[in-house]
């Protein structure tokens, strides 16, 4: 047979009266649901003398890598990659090794949504642990987030300031500070050791998130600057006004809530009325059956 | 008796209501017409950027999306006095907010563009239709491409727009798409709403030619 109305129109009649049979529908929810929905890792190998490694990731349970990065050597930092919430093994095994020999150093990880870390292989070969750092993705209006690591072996201590700012004194091999925000700027950042130095002009715009990391070179250390997360530069205020109603009319459509109610209402009323009607019925039943017609016998 | 009657009568004068309506709604949404035809644009994809100190990423001139038939080049958009985003002067083109990253490098990348004019369609009228999963390709100046893909579209209030989530840090190549939508409110001529896409960028190999 075929449909005069169409199905979905007959679908949303019948979707509007569950609501009105329902009778007062709950408040629309607000759109409060998390935007993200994941988090992100990184991966890095930040130990001097520890040979380039492939580094794997599992997800808990999973015994197939989700992820390999194959021949990590020193002082590389990967982007990050988007994790689902959850647990996660981080492994590390010598450059080429097979997947299925036993790692050589793993952790777990636990990613929340809208959250980001760093897993770094950190410290002396001898002593090498994954470490997980918790990392920023917010910075106040005009600053910058900064936060140092400190990947040197060959000079155990380092200082990193700028003219204006310290960063870190006497930071020790294997640690990182934790995030500071400053005023955007351009910096000169030296990091010194005991012999050995290394300067470098950090930009840090309003908005973004910078990890400096302190690395051993040939003869002398190394700066590098990591760019962790960016924003917009400024932040507007005001929700943008991108439309002049043109088209407004047919894209509103009426809408179906009044019509609900007024069905709502129909239903109420029938059933006051047939309720009404029932108990009058049987009220005159009652007369009938306590004396029944005379005329009905003489017959 | 008569509540009865009347009771049904309502009814029956609600049901019809609510079927015209329901009618009136179905047909509301082919206001968007037919989609006109847009191909994926041919060229070079651009590296995803690492963490390391960020190369200069090339000025975005085209945008094209067709899954919703958007082809246009971008206009600069920069910030007004009171604290608003600025937007194209006309509504046939979209813009690029100057203030945040540009497409392809790692952050938000902000492209706005009008539903509407004030008696036609505006370069952004289909975004709301655009799902996730769909394509967005950003052409830049030395022919490249950043393509990205969607994420999530959502409607917000005005009074409720999510400023963070649309301009804060992010720790990858993002893109955000921005027009109005909802109801429109005749006695101050706005919309009460902004729809945002949110994208993310994909790596040359995770692109769907189609």
């Amino acid at each position: 047979m075929r449909l005069l109305i169409p199905r979905q129109t007959i679908r949303k009649v019948l979707i509007a009266c569950a609501v009105s049979a329902g009778l007062l529908a709950s408040a629309a929810p607000a759109s409060s649901a998390p935007l993200a929905r994941t988090g992100w890792l990184r991966l890095a190998h930040l130990s001097p003398n520890t040979p380039a490694v492939d580094v794997y990731l599992y997800s808990f349970g999973n015994p197939r890598a989700q992820v390999v990065l194959h021949h990590v050597s020193y002082g590389t930092v990967s982007p990050y990659l988007p994790a689902p919430a959850g647990t996660y093994t981080v492994a590390m095994r010598a450059a080429g090794a097979a997947a299925s020999s036993a790692p050589v150093l793993s952790t777990a990880v636990h990613v929340k949504v809208g959250h980001a870390y760093t897993v770094a292989g950190m410290g002396p070969k001898a002593g090498l642990r994954l470490v997980v750092l918790d990392d920023q993705l917010t910075a106040p209006s005009g600053h910058s987030m900064v936060r140092v690591i400190q990947a040197s072996m060959r000079e155990h201590q380092v200082t990193v300031r700028s003219k204006t700012h310290l960063f870190g004194r006497n930071l020790i091999f294997a640690t990182a500070t934790p995030f500071e925000s400053l005023p955007r700027g351009s910096y000169l950042v030296h990091a010194d050791g005991s012999t050995e130095a290394a300067s470098d002009q950090v930009a840090l715009r309003s908005g973004t998130i910078h990890t400096l990391v302190v690395l051993d070179n040939s003869g002398h250390l190394k700066l590098v600057d990591l760019t962790d997360a960016v924003g917009a530069k400024t932040l507007p205020t005001v929700a943008p006004a991108t439309g002049f109603g043109g088209t407004a009319a047919g894209a509103a459509g009426p809408s179906l809530l009044p019509w609900a109610a007024v069905i709502s209402a129909g239903l109420l009323l029938a059933a006051i009325g047939l309720a009404s009607l029932r108990r009058n019925r049987r009220q005159q039943a009652g007369v009938y059956t306590g004396s029944p017609p005379l005329a009905d016998t003489a017959e | 008796m008569i509540a009865l009657l009347a009771g049904l009568l309502v009814l029956v004068a609600g049901t019809a209501g609510i079927t015209t309506a329901a009618w009136h709604d179905d047909h509301a949404q082919d206001v968007f017409g037919r989609v006109p035809h847009v191909t994926a644009p041919r060229g070079p994809i651009a590296a995803v950027p690492g963490p390391a100190r960020q190369a200069k990423v090339p000025r975005p001139v085209f945008l094209i999306i067709p899954a919703i038939g958007v082809r246009t080049r971008l206009v600069k958009l920069g910030i007004t006095a009171s604290g608003a985003m600025a937007v194209p002067t006309t509504t046939k083109v979209a813009g690029w907010y100057t203030k945040s990253p540009r497409p392809g490098a790692i952050g938000p990348a902000v492209i706005a563009g009008h539903v509407d004019s004030y008696h036609a369609e505006g370069v952004f009228f289909r975004l709301r239709r655009l799902r996730p999963g769909d394509q967005a390709y950003v052409v830049r100046s030395n022919g490249t491409l950043a393509v990205f893909r969607i994420t999530l579209v959502r409607l917000y209030r005005k009074s409720r727009f999510p400023f963070q989530a649309v301009y804060g840090p992010v720790p990858y190549p993002a893109l955000r798409l921005i027009t109005c939508g909802g109801t429109f409110d005749y006695t101050t001529r706005s919309y009460l709403s902004n729809v945002v896409a949110f994208g993310e960028e994909l790596t040359g190999k995770s692109v769907t030619r189609r």
